[in-house]
């Protein structure tokens, strides 16, 4: 027990190692705040925790196989190295129950790398470039053989962009926002697992930038917090058929935390052949706000645009 | 308990139970309230901030249509509310106004916003 009281408290100093100059900040431009997304990453840098990510998605009966549905437990956390470069580790465990056959298991780890460019504060427009790498085989055997997950990895350059419309003449307009992420993942064996165009975008409408920076209407606290939102996405293989979905939900943003939800609909005929309409549900954690002398914090306080 | 659980367990306490949550200062309200228009021209601004704030990092301005400085530069954090920014206003006629506001939360978050408000329109 000694030593194990020693390893604790040796893994609190580290984390408590060095004075807390800054905390970093969630993605904030200007007067924007660019919410945490679900189906796909939000423009900005951050110290942030998505746990749990869980997916339902029906799945059809087709050629003699029964219907079924699919259940993913997802998470992912995001640490910032600078405060404009950080790290995303995520993964999920994967599970399905009829359709071909049962499956459970966890999926194949990814890994981004992500910088941050310079805030354009009054167009509240903000970029960042990213490389994402996803790793074969980590995930279970019995995914990889009934191919329900990859078994070639993948590097994704990827570009982030987020731009807030508060600079529009037209004052109830000011609170939309639209974020988009461009995407090539290139396949390490494109003969077997082929390259593919990912694209992704949504259309999102704060009412806390409202209520903050255009005309305040005394709404109750919890409508003041929510933000309405459209999400889709597109996958182009250069071989195969297109998939997608669109995405329509609502997250309520308080302090520290956040909550979402949106259904998940095909949004191409083959994404419909293979599911039905289901849902998507992600509780998410500020952690530059919760944990801002430790987990929250950049581990060098500087910028790389600086 | 296993040492792995209890280290597990010692690792999150160390850190959740030292660390009070302190968000970014997001704008709660305003008087004058966002987007509103006055009959007559207010004497000062009073903002409300969602955490305590900074006083030597924490600043409002308000400026005209010509962009022009209307406020007294006098922006100060309430003494019986470390949430509240206050600023002077000269004699203003009516027209349109921009407020100005920068603040840092007590646990050095930065963030900062506009807002208008009309007089006598």
């Amino acid at each position: 027990m000694k030593r194990t009281v020693w390893c604790a408290a040796a893994l609190a100093a580290v984390i408590w190692l060095g004075a807390s100059p800054s905390a970093s900040a969630h993605a904030v431009c200007g007067n924007r705040v660019f919410p945490a997304t679900l189906t796909m990453d939000d423009p900005g840098v951050g110290d942030e925790l998505s746990l749990p990510t869980i997916q339902y998605l029906p799945i059809p009966a087709t050629g003699g196989n029964s219907a079924g549905h699919s259940v993913d437990y997802g998470f992912e956390w995001d640490k910032t190295i600078t405060r404009d470069l950080g790290f995303a580790v995520n993964d999920d465990y994967f599970t399905q129950h009829g359709g071909a056959q049962n499956l459970h298991g966890w999926d194949n780890l990814t890994v981004t790398l992500k910088d941050e460019l310079p805030c354009w504060d009054t167009h509240e427009f903000l970029a960042s470039v990213g490389v994402i790498r996803n790793f074969a085989r980590t995930g279970s055997s019995q995914l990889i053989n009934a191919g329900a997950i990859g078994n070639v990895s993948y590097t994704a350059p990827t570009l982030y962009l987020g731009k807030g419309l508060g600079d529009l003449p037209i004052g109830y307009l000011r609170p939309f926002a639209v974020t988009s992420e461009l995407s090539r993942q290139f396949s390490d064996s494109p003969a077997i697992s082929p390259d593919v165009w990912a694209y992704a975008a949504s259309l999102q409408y704060s009412v806390p930038y409202l209520q903050q920076h255009v005309k305040a209407l005394n709404l109750p606290s919890f409508m003041g917090r929510l933000v309405p939102i459209v999400e889709v996405s597109l996958s182009n293989p250069d071989r195969g058929t297109n998939t997608g979905t669109i995405a329509p939900g609502l997250l309520y943003e308080a302090d520290t935390w956040q909550l979402g939800a949106e259904a998940l609909i095909p949004a191409t005929h083959a994404t419909q052949q293979s599911q039905g309409t289901g849902f998507i549900v992600q509780f998410h954690l500020f952690l530059d706000d919760l944990l801002p002398n430790s987990l929250g914090k950049p581990l060098f306080d500087t910028d790389l645009w600086q | 308990m296993s040492p792995r659980y209890f280290t597990a367990i010692a690792f999150a306490a160390s850190l959740f139970a030292t660390a009070p949550a302190r968000a970014h200062a997001f704008l709660d309200h305003a008087s004058p309230a966002v987007g509103s228009t006055l009959p007559t021209a207010p004497a000062n601004i009073a903002l409300w901030f969602t955490e305590h704030i900074e006083p030597a990092f924490s600043i409002a301005t308000v400026t005209d249509a010509a962009g022009q400085r209307v406020d007294r530069g006098d922006a100060h954090v309430a003494a019986d509310n470390p949430a509240e920014l206050e600023v002077g206003l000269k004699p203003l006629p009516p027209g349109t106004y921009t407020v100005h506001w920068h603040v840092v939360s007590v646990d050095t978050h930065t963030t900062e916003g506009t807002f208008n408000f009309d007089v006598g329109k």
